[in-house]
C-alpha cells in the first residue's frame, strides 16, 4: 500500500522541554489511525506538527513522496512555500474548537477556501457543499451562522469545510473533547461513515471505544514517544507495556 | 513630616483665599500677548506699557495688583464674571461696548492700523491687495474694522484669515501664506523692528481709541484708576515708563502738548 | 445680526469642517491600520520606532501638531506655508487619528483567538487573505464602539484648525461671537456638533446593527 504520510525521526521541544523524542509514524491509504494517550504525552503537538501549524525541530515530513520537511544535522528544513502551499492541499484538519469562521454563512465557511485557494469553479463547489452538508445531515442550514448552530452541528461543518478542499488525508484533534457528551455520538457517526468511504484519517481522541471500533491501527504516546502501537484489539483490549495498561486501566476508573 | 506639609498647605491655602477675597486687590485683565502693551518679558514676568502703568497706579491707591490673561475673544464675558477687574490692554473702545452700558476710561491712546508687507513683495499701497491674501487677528481692532467699516475693501482680497494671535498673522505672512497683515500700528512696529525683510505700509485706515474697560456700576474704580494715572503723568512717571516703548509714544493721549 | 445671519454664515464654515472630517477619516481609518502592523511588527527596530511615534502622537497635544505641521516646514525649512489650509490641517489630523486607531486596531487584532489563523493556514489561505477576508472583518466589529467613540471626538476637534486659521464653523462662530459680543453663535455652534455628532451615533449605530448578524 502506498504511503500518504510519513515522519521520520521527529523531534520537537518548547524552549528547553523535549516534546517530541525521535518519533517515526506513517500512515497508509485508506488507513484509519487513532492516536491516543495521556495529556502532555505530544500527541496534539504530533499532529500540529504533522499540519504544518508547527514546525519540528528535526526529521522528516513527507507526504505522498513529497518532502515538506527534510532532517538534517541542523534540524529540520522546510520545503519553499509554493511547495508547502501544494502540501497544504493534501490533508485537512479538524480542530477540537472547530474554528468555523463565525462572520460567514455555513455555505460560505464551507466554499469560500476551494474557491479562493484552489481556484475551482463557484457553481461545482457550491453544488458539492451541499452534497457534503447533507451527508452531514445539515442541508438545511447552508445559509445559517456558525453562532445559530449546536456544537455538534459546528463540528460537522468544519468536517464539512475540511473535506470541501478534497483532502488526501483528514486530521481530527480531539474532535469531541469541547462537546457535551450527548453530541459526541453524532460527530463518530460521520467519522465511521468516512471510514466506510476508505477516508484515511488520523485521529487524536479520548473515546478508547471508538478508537476501537473504527480505527485499523493504534498509536499509544506517551511522554512525547510512541510506547506501543498496532492493532486495536492488541493495543486498547490486551496491552503489553506497563504504562499502556496503567492509562487504560486509569480511563476505565473514571 | 507629612501632616505638618499638610497643615502648612492648609494654612497656606486658607491665607490666600483670604488675600484673594481682600476687597483691596485689583485683578487687570489683559492679552498676554500683546506687544509692547502687555506680554511677558524675558524674565516670564507680564509687563509692557499698560502693565507697567497699572502696577503703578495700584501702589499709588495701594491696591494690591493681579494680574490675569483673558481670552481675548470673550474678554466681556470674563468680566462680567469677576475673572478680572478690567481689561486693559491695547484695547479698541467700541461702540458695542458703549451701548451694552460697560464703564469705560478716557481714551489713552489714539491707535492706528496698519498693513504688513514683505519689502519685496511689490504691494505698495492698500490697492494693491486686490485678489491677495491678508490675516488680521481675531478680536483686535483690526478685525472689526475690516468687517466693518473698511467691509467694502475687504471684500476685494483673495481671502481674510482671522488667525488666533498675531504671532501666527506674521507666521503666515513671513511663510507667505498671506500677502500682508492688517496690525495695530505699535504691535506692527515691534514686530518689524525684530524681523527683517518686513514693511509697513501706513494709510489712514480709520482711527480707532483705547480705553480700560470695567463692569457696568464700577465706576469709582474707573475713577480711581483714572485719577491715579493722573497723578503718574504729573509726576513724570508716565512719561518715564513711556520712554521705554518709543514705538507708542507719539500717539498717547495725555503725552500730547495742547 | 439676526439668527438666520448667523446660521447661513457659519453654515459656510460647516463645509470646511466637513471636509476636515470625512477626509481624516479617509486617511487616518488605512493608515491606523498600517500603523497598528508596523506596531506588531515582529521586527523589534520597526514596532519599537512605531511605538515611539504612537506615543509621541498621543501624548502631545493636537493643538501642537497641527501647528508643527502647518508652520513646521516653514522654519525649519523655509518652505513656503499652503494658502490652502485643508492640506496641513488635514495631514496634522490623519496622523494624529490613525495613532489613536492603531492601538484600537491593535486591541482588536491582538484579541482575535489564535484558532482563526490556524484554521485559514491550514485551508490554504496567504496570510494576506487571511488577514484581510477572515481577520480584519471580525476585528471591524469587535473595534467598532471604539472607533465611534474616536470618531464622536474627531467632530468636536475639528475646531482646533482655528489654531492655523482654518476658517472652519467654528471660527467663523467665534468671529461673529466678538464682533456681535453675544454667546448666541457658541449656541449655534454648539448645536450644529451635537446634530452632527447625532447623525454619526446613527450612522455608527446602523453599521453596528449591521455588522450583528453573527456573535
Amino acid at each position: 500500500m502506498d504511503k500518504l504520510l510519513e515522519i521520520n525521526h521527529c523531534r520537537k521541544r518548547f524552549g528547553s522541554t523535549e516534546v517530541l523524542t525521535d518519533l517515526t509514524l506513517s500512515v497508509e491509504e485508506s488507513q484509519v489511525l487513532s492516536i491516543i494517550g495521556p495529556s502532555g504525552s505530544g500527541k496534539s503537538t504530533l499532529l500540529r506538527c504533522a499540519t504544518l501549524l508547527e514546525t519540528m525541530d528535526g526529521g522528516d515530513l513527507i507526504y505522498m513522496g513529497r518532502y515538506a520537511a527534510r532532517g538534517t544535522s541542523e534540524g529540520s528544513v522546510y520545503a519553499p512555500p509554493a511547495e508547502l502551499k501544494k502540501i497544504k492541499s493534501m490533508f485537512g484538519l479538524v480542530f477540537q474548537n472547530f474554528n468555523l469562521f463565525p462572520h460567514y454563512s455555513v455555505l460560505k465557511n464551507i466554499c469560500e477556501a476551494p474557491v479562493l485557494v484552489q481556484k475551482r469553479d463557484k457553481a461545482e463547489v457550491e453544488a458539492e457543499a451541499m452534497d457534503l452538508l447533507k451527508q452531514m445531515g445539515l442541508e438545511d442550514k447552508y445559509n445559517a451562522y456558525p453562532c445559530q448552530l449546536s456544537g455538534g452541528q459546528q463540528q460537522r461543518v468544519s468536517i464539512a469545510r475540511a473535506l470541501a478542499m478534497n483532502p488526501g488525508i483528514l486530521f481530527f484533534d480531539e474532535p469531541t473533547s469541547a462537546l457535551d457528551p450527548e453530541l459526541t455520538g453524532e460527530i463518530l457517526r460521520v467519522i465511521r461513515q468516512l471510514a466506510e468511504k476508505k477516508m484515511t484519517m488520523v485521529i487524536v481522541t479520548h473515546e478508547m471505544n471508538f478508537a476501537r471500533d473504527v480505527s485499523d491501527y493504534v498509536v499509544f504516546m506517551n511522554g512525547g514517544v510512541i510506547v506501543e502501537q498496532g492493532d486495536p484489539r492488541d493495543v486498547i483490549d490486551h496491552p503489553t507495556q506497563e504504562r499502556t495498561i496503567q492509562f487504560l486501566r486509569r480511563l476505565q476508573d473514571q | 513630616m507629612k501632616k505638618l506639609l499638610a497643615t502648612v498647605l492648609a494654612v497656606s491655602m486658607m491665607l490666600a483665599l483670604v488675600v484673594s477675597a481682600n476687597a483691596d486687590t485689583f485683578t487687570m485683565g489683559i492679552d498676554p500677548e500683546y506687544n509692547p502693551f502687555s506680554y511677558m518679558g524675558d524674565d516670564g514676568e507680564y509687563t509692557g506699557f499698560d502693565v507697567r502703568i497699572c502696577k503703578a497706579a495700584c501702589e499709588l491707591l495701594g491696591w494690591d495688583f493681579q494680574i490675569f490673561g483673558v481670552n481675548w475673544d470673550q474678554k466681556e464675558m470674563q468680566l462680567d464674571n469677576n475673572e478680572c477687574d478690567c481689561v486693559w490692554s491695547g484695547m479698541t473702545i467700541k461702540q458695542s461696548m458703549i451701548d451694552k452700558g460697560y464703564v469705560i476710561s478716557a481714551p489713552y491712546y489714539n491707535s492706528e492700523q496698519v498693513l504688513v508687507v514683505k519689502a519685496d513683495s511689490g504691494i505698495a499701497s492698500s490697492a494693491d491687495l486686490a485678489g491677495k491674501y491678508v490675516a488680521v487677528q481675531l478680536g483686535t481692532s483690526g478685525e472689526a474694522l475690516l468687517n466693518e467699516d473698511l467691509a467694502d475693501w475687504t471684500a476685494t482680497f483673495g481671502q481674510l484669515n482671522t488667525c488666533e494671535n498675531f504671532l501666527i498673522c506674521f507666521t503666515e505672512l513671513e511663510g507667505n501664506s498671506v500677502d500682508a497683515v492688517f496690525v495695530d500700528l505699535p504691535v506692527a512696529k515691534a514686530y518689524v523692528k525684530d524681523h527683517e525683510g518686513l514693511a509697513i505700509i501706513d494709510e489712514d485706515f480709520g482711527a480707532e481709541e483705547y480705553g480700560i474697560l470695567f463692569r457696568n456700576g464700577d465706576d469709582a474704580k474707573c475713577a480711581a484708576i483714572e485719577d491715579a494715572v493722573a497723578q503718574l503723568v504729573a509726576n513724570g512717571t508716565y512719561a518715564a515708563i513711556a520712554a521705554d516703548y518709543p514705538d507708542i509714544v507719539d500717539n498717547l493721549v495725555f503725552l500730547q502738548a495742547d | 445680526m439676526s439668527l438666520t445671519t448667523m446660521i447661513v454664515k457659519m453654515s459656510e464654515g460647516l463645509g470646511k469642517t466637513c471636509s476636515i472630517f470625512f477626509l481624516t477619516l479617509l486617511f487616518a481609518l488605512p493608515l491606523g491600520l498600517i500603523v497598528a502592523l508596523l506596531r506588531m511588527s515582529k521586527n523589534k527596530i520597526v514596532s519599537g520606532i512605531t511605538r515611539v511615534c504612537i506615543s509621541i502622537l498621543r501624548g502631545t497635544p493636537l493643538m501642537l501638531q497641527l501647528l508643527a505641521v502647518t508652520y513646521g516646514p516653514f522654519y525649519l525649512f523655509g518652505v513656503s506655508v499652503s494658502r490652502n489650509k485643508l492640506i496641513p490641517v488635514v495631514i496634522a489630523f490623519s496622523i494624529n487619528y490613525a495613532a489613536y486607531f492603531a492601538e484600537i486596531y491593535r486591541g482588536g487584532i491582538e484579541s482575535m483567538p489564535v484558532g482563526q489563523y490556524e484554521a485559514a493556514e491550514v485551508l490554504g489561505y496567504s496570510k494576506f487573505q487571511c488577514f484581510i477576508r477572515i481577520i480584519l472583518p471580525q476585528v471591524i466589529k469587535r473595534i467598532l464602539p471604539s472607533i465611534t467613540n474616536e470618531v464622536v471626538t474627531l467632530v468636536k476637534d475639528t475646531s482646533m484648525a482655528f489654531t492655523v486659521s482654518y476658517q472652519e464653523m467654528f471660527t467663523i462662530g467665534k468671529q461673529i461671537a466678538n464682533s456681535q459680543t453675544s454667546f448666541v453663535p457658541f449656541i449655534v455652534a454648539g448645536v450644529f456638533y451635537f446634530v452632527f455628532n447625532a447623525v454619526v451615533d446613527f450612522v455608527m449605530g446602523r453599521i453596528e446593527k449591521k455588522l450583528n448578524y453573527y456573535k
